[in-house]
């Protein structure tokens, strides 16, 4: 896309930004524990949530979360923060964003009271709820709004954003229109302009007195449920109740319910289990099977509660490169592709806990197929496209697997090597640190890397990734099929027509086996039998709040019983 | 007193020399340390670095420059990436502390296991008392300490429950004494054991041909009891000797400790160093490496310098 | 002084002399040194031939962290699920090869520069006992560490390759201390009468280096390269638990130790198994090194 060159450089560096928050190495699970006969995703991955007993105020709360929100990264300034998952519950805790996911998948307005746009979708009307006040008592209107979407996309003064530098790239102007009105103009129609406006709760609403501070990073000024007390790096944020929080609960109770809400960094999986078990934590967040298997066993003992999703979460694959050899050749993809038995491989790196993935987007979510038609283990007809391979190039097949040094993906990467070397491929591990895994990838200095991305939403998010013209395409996709797909896919209103071009486009991935798709990555949370209100009340326009579990959840209607 | 000053000198010296030779080794390092430390700067952002760095000049030049800011406190910066740093100084503050309060707690608890043992193995010679202690204390030679940790946290963490297996955080002594010290426990003992093996080792052969000097028949001609003896009389020279070697062993518990720390995820120095390395932040390793040494240095500098006061045959 | 300038103390990393019963086994050996040497010649034995025995290396979800004696499986399955018997077996080449080639080349060189340095009495021999001095002062796995990290920046080197880089790392940082040690036996030697009546004769200084001093030197050094190997072998399981070590597909007793930690809690198996045969072959070349010692009688105080 032309528009994004004359900032190459910005680019590059909202490269790192973006790759730093989406992708987590695949399989970082942790530490692991084994516990047989759970294997198989027999369990339902649907969040259930029961209640009834009747709220009660009070009380302090311990979170258990998986990395240092922070992690030395540009702190938590927003529209500069670079995000993970636990990032994401720092933002619920402290901020609102315009927008909030719904359980149809779509956008339900929250700080914004409608979200509407133009005939041609390239306007859109953003008009406040009235009466929201930041926890430093100024207002929240137009003004502020206007300023903040600034912030994000760059153009305001004293804010460097990396990240939505990138992301709100199509953002032509942003004005206010009345006093509780923004209007936001776009480059060209912009269908799933709401969607990025929640951003996996990365846009939150700053107060203006933070986004003009110099110490924007620690100045933690929002509308969220919790009034930000402390951090202490690589240890804990805590925050204390906002008493004129907006959201009230379906019962017409003023949320939110507990005193306070700590925020506690614990990074080994199975420690934070661990903690869950003897009541260190109340509540904490997991995505490794090892984990979930452990917690499934509370459930059933009924020593503790627990639901999963796999809605809206990430997908593990190998990414292949297009670009050199050996994967540029369509027959090597094959090979690969028919003869890893992708199962055996969850089976035994994730005890089968997650679904098997044959697309990028999960159930669910626009775009998704049962059968894309992604081949399906087969070690004959691997060996035909193997030996097809050898015709074309001369060559036996050879692999490097790139992956992070960390056990969980190591041991990845180890299986792969294996079920190739039966096949006769050999596969060399190439352990890259986190660190060098961003020049890795972007440089294009890899044949397949073991990788976590593309969270679910709206399937628009995922041009940058996907489409020739972008320099975090980072497979060397160029496929006009696909480019035509995403770029109708954006401009589209209509979403059955949507629906078709995301579908085709999974298609087409199965087709050309561009990535070797492995699991949708299950996000669970354990929580104490006294710890209720996970997903939080019906959303104002009367949705349902979405049961993903993948950027986190309310946090405002959390209660524990005395 | 001119003895005092040459040995300061030859620290400083061992401490310049240690620290230039990191810098040396980072320059064997393929690639550009800029592109290193900050793979997508902008050419303007590139070239603030390398003047941040001094990248443009050679290596003494650049190292007089690190002394000089090392010297002043300025530990230099962690890169996080093209436009963000944060200094090193604050987190080597943070974590010097908690790995010294393991070192002095892991060395405590070795000379406190080892001295009376030591002491009763001397005391014991060839009987079966001395036997297990003696095999006992060779045996643990040959267990390093990462794996001694790995046992205990399964046995007393994993098992017995009596310990966290995972430090995220030291709690404060405010937390209270006993919350503070309990994350600690696994990784103190785990340092300690292989600690108590040498100095008891030691211990009991120092004492074995101390008793047989002049003075020790002379105390026994006095009629004094031969536990008096040992305790009273053969075990104060032998503290001495005893003091060198705990200066000496401080090498092998700061590389003990690394992996343990390592191991809980203790926030200390071990970890910041392997943090530095795995990051290839070689400025903030330079940095800290000069910690370690200075550390190291200076407890065998007091050591040495405690012996030679408290010891009147050296004293000059 | 610092730490490690005074000629009269032991090194500082390695563990006190004197055996159990040294006394005893001075001059006969014992049945702990037959023992000792029993298993290090099975573990040598196992290196060499254990890649060549076809072992079943195939991974199996069913076997995934199982107790020992599981289906037949004496020590059980490791963290992928293969069998641990054979996946220690396997390793055993790795972690024998590199430890052994270490400290060869390390006292090759460091014998070499710890005899020149202790009998030529000239400027370099002195700057190069500084030197020595100086290097111990740099924390040993601090400088294993930081050589590992800066040969392998490559993270696409074979396995091999990366062996070699742990070889070489670990040869370096034992240099100085295997240097310093021959330095100090040679120096005791240097000064006894035969050295000096062949000094008196005429004989060359290289002469006497390698046909007197070097033969009464060759206990001491093979003593300390014994605690030298053990040292290594603990240096190599370090270095793969800090993640910096062979590479992951290449089996070793520290990449087992490594990769087990995940799953000690629930089978402490994989860690134990590794950690039992680590600590059995560094029991034994400790043992054996005391045992060079009382035989030989090399004097403590020669350190």
């Amino acid at each position: 896309m032309a528009r994004f060159r004359p900032f190459r450089h910005t680019l590059r560096t909202a490269c790192v930004a973006l790759f730093t928050v989406s992708l987590v190495a695949a399989g970082c699970g942790g530490a692991k524990e084994n516990s047989k006969g759970t294997t198989g995703a027999d369990k339902s991955n649907e969040a259930e949530v029961v209640t009834d007993k009747k709220p009660v105020y009070g009380g302090d709360l311990v979170y258990g979360m998986e990395a240092d929100p922070g992690g030395g990264t540009s702190g938590f300034c927003l529209p500069e923060a670079q995000l993970a998952i636990s990032g994401m519950l720092f933002s619920r805790t402290f901020y609102d964003t315009l927008t909030i996911p719904n359980d149809e998948g779509g956008y339900s307005p929250w700080l914004a009271e409608s979200v509407t746009p133009n005939a041609t979708y390239d306007s859109w009307d953003i008009k406040l709820r009235d009466g929201i006040t930041f926890h430093d008592g100024s207002k929240l209107d137009a003004q502020v709004v206007k300023n903040n979407l600034d912030a994000y996309r760059g153009t305001y003064p004293g804010r460097k954003p990396v990240l939505f530098l990138l992301v709100f790239s199509n953002i032509k102007d942003v004005t206010v229109k009345d006093p509780m009105t923004v209007t936001v103009t776009t480059k060209t129609p912009w269908v799933a302009f709401p969607a990025y406006l929640w951003s996996s709760a990365r846009v939150g609403i700053l107060a203006q007195k933070q986004l003009d501070s110099t110490n924007c990073a620690q100045e933690i000024i929002g509308t969220g449920p919790f009034v930000y007390k402390e951090y202490v790096q690589g240890d804990h944020v805590s925050g204390t109740r906002n008493d004129h929080y907006w959201v009230k609960n379906d019962n017409g109770d003023q949320l939110p319910y507990l005193d306070s809400l700590t925020l506690k960094v614990v990074t080994e999986g199975q420690q934070r289990v661990s903690g869950l078990e003897s009541g260190d934590l109340d509540i904490m967040h997991a995505s490794g099977g090892e984990e979930i298997t452990r917690m499934r066993a509370f459930k059933a003992d009924g020593k503790k509660q627990l639901i999963e999703s796999d809605k809206f979460g990430e997908v593990a694959y190998a990414m292949l490169n297009t670009k050199t050899e050996p994967f540029n050749n369509e027959n090597a993809r094959l090979a690969v592709a028919y003869g890893i038995d992708r199962q055996d491989i969850i089976n035994k790196s994730e005890n089968g806990v997650p679904k098997l993935a044959n697309g990028p987007f999960g159930k669910g979510n626009m775009g998704y197929l049962e059968d894309p038609g992604f081949p399906k283990y087969d070690t004959n007809k691997s060996k035909e496209y193997l030996a097809k391979y050898k015709a074309e190039t001369g060559k036996d097949l050879e692999v490097n697997i790139g992956h992070t040094p960390d056990s969980g993906t190591t041991k990845l990467a180890q299986l792969i090597q294996e079920q190739a070397a039966a096949l006769g491929i050999k596969a060399n591990l190439q352990p890259i640190e986190q660190g060098a895994l961003i020049n890795t990838a972007l440089g294009g200095k890899f044949q397949a890397l073991l990788w976590r991305n593309h969270p679910g939403g709206d399937p628009d998010g995922q041009y940058v990734w996907w489409h020739s013209g972008m320099l975090t395409n980072f497979s060397g996709i160029n496929d006009p099929q696909i480019d035509k797909d995403l770029d109708e896919g954006r401009i589209t209103p209509d979403p059955a027509k949507r629906e078709e071009l995301y579908q085709d486009l999974n298609r087409q991935f199965a087709k050309k086996a561009y990535n070797l798709w492995t699991w949708y990555t299950l996000w669970s949370i354990g929580f104490d039998n006294k710890v209720h209100g996970i997903l939080g009340p019906k959303l104002p326009d009367g949705k349902a709040p979405s049961s993903g579990l993948a950027t986190a959840h309310f946090l405002g209607a959390l209660w524990k019983e005395k | 007193m001119r003895k005092l000053v040459t040995r300061l000198g030859r620290l400083v010296l061992v401490v310049i020399v240690v620290t230039f030779l990191t810098q040396l080794l980072t320059e064997f390092v393929p690639g550009s340390l800029d592109q290193i430390l900050a793979p997508f700067s902008t050419p303007a952002q590139t070239k603030a670095i390398r003047a941040d760095l001094h990248l443009d000049d050679n290596v003494v030049v650049r190292y007089g420059r690190w002394l000089g800011d090392f010297v002043q406190g300025d530990l230099g910066k962690r890169y996080t990436g093209a436009q963000s740093s944060i200094p090193v100084g604050p987190e080597v503050r943070r974590a010097l502390p908690v790995s010294l309060e393991i070192m002095v707690w892991a060395q405590l608890v070795a000379l406190v296991i080892a001295i009376p043992l030591g002491v009763v193995a001397a005391y014991r010679q060839g009987r079966w008392l001395d036997r297990i202690i003696s095999s006992s204390a060779f045996a643990f030679l040959a267990l390093p300490s990462f794996c001694l940790a790995l046992i205990l946290s399964y046995y007393l963490g994993a098992q017995l429950k009596l310990f966290p297996s995972v430090v995220t955080r030291i709690p404060g002594w405010s937390e209270g004494i006993w919350t503070h010290l309990k994350v600690l426990v696994i990784p103190v003992i785990s340092l300690a054991l292989g600690q108590a093996a040498v100095y008891l080792r030691l211990l009991r052969s120092d004492l074995l041909s101390t008793l047989q000097q002049d003075f020790i028949a002379v105390a026994k001609a006095k009629g004094l009891t031969p536990r008096r003896i040992l305790w009273r009389h053969a075990l104060r020279p032998s503290s001495l000797t005893l003091l060198t070697v705990v200066g000496l062993q401080t090498g092998a518990l700061i590389g003990g400790a690394i992996v343990v720390e390592v191991i809980f995820g203790i926030p200390g120095m071990g970890t910041l160093i392997q943090y530095a390395i795995t990051k290839r932040q070689y400025i903030e390793l330079q940095s800290e490496v000069a910690i370690v040494a200075i550390v190291f240095v200076v407890v065998n500098f007091a050591a040495d310098y405690l012996y030679s006061v408290l010891d009147p045959r050296i004293r000059t | 002084m610092t730490a490690p300038s005074s000629d009269s103390q032991p090194a500082a990393a390695t563990p006190v002399p004197e055996a159990p019963h040294a006394a005893g086994t001075k001059k006969r050996l014992g049945i702990g040194a037959w023992l000792c040497m029993g298993w290090l010649g099975l573990m040598i034995v196992i290196a060499v031939i254990g890649p060549w025995l076809g072992l079943d290396t195939s991974s199996n979800f069913e076997l995934k962290g199982q107790p020992p004696f599981w289906n037949g499986h004496i020590l059980g399955g490791d963290g992928l699920g293969r069998d641990l018997f054979n996946q220690i077996i396997l390793a055993t080449r790795a972690s024998i090869f590199v430890s052994f080639s270490a400290i060869i080349i390390g006292t090759v060189v460091g014998g070499f520069l710890g005899l020149i340095s202790g009998y030529f009495r000239n400027r370099f021999a002195g700057a190069l006992g500084s030197v020595f001095d100086i290097l111990l002062a740099y924390p040993p796995i601090v400088l294993a560490l930081t050589l590992v990290s800066v040969f392998a920046s490559d993270p696409s080197g074979s396995g091999f390759q990366r062996e070699m880089v742990v070889i070489i790392s670990l040869a370096i940082v034992s240099v100085p201390i295997l240097a310093r040690i021959t330095r100090a036996n040679t120096l005791v030697w240097a000064d006894r009468e035969f050295v000096h009546a062949a000094e008196a004769m005429g004989a060359s200084k290289w002469r006497i280096l390698f046909r007197e001093i070097l033969p009464n030197v060759v206990p001491a050094m093979l003593a300390f390269s014994m605690l030298g190997i053990a040292v290594a072998i603990v240096a190599e399981a370090a270095l793969s638990v800090l993640a910096v070590g062979l590479k992951a597909d290449t089996p070793s007793w520290g990449n087992i130790i490594s990769t087990g930690r995940d799953d000690l809690a629930s089978s402490p198996n994989i860690v134990f198994s590794a950690v039992a045969v680590l600590f059995l072959t560094v029991l034994s070349l400790n043992y054996l090194g005391d045992v060079i010692r009382a035989h030989f009688d090399v004097k403590e105080a020669a350190l």
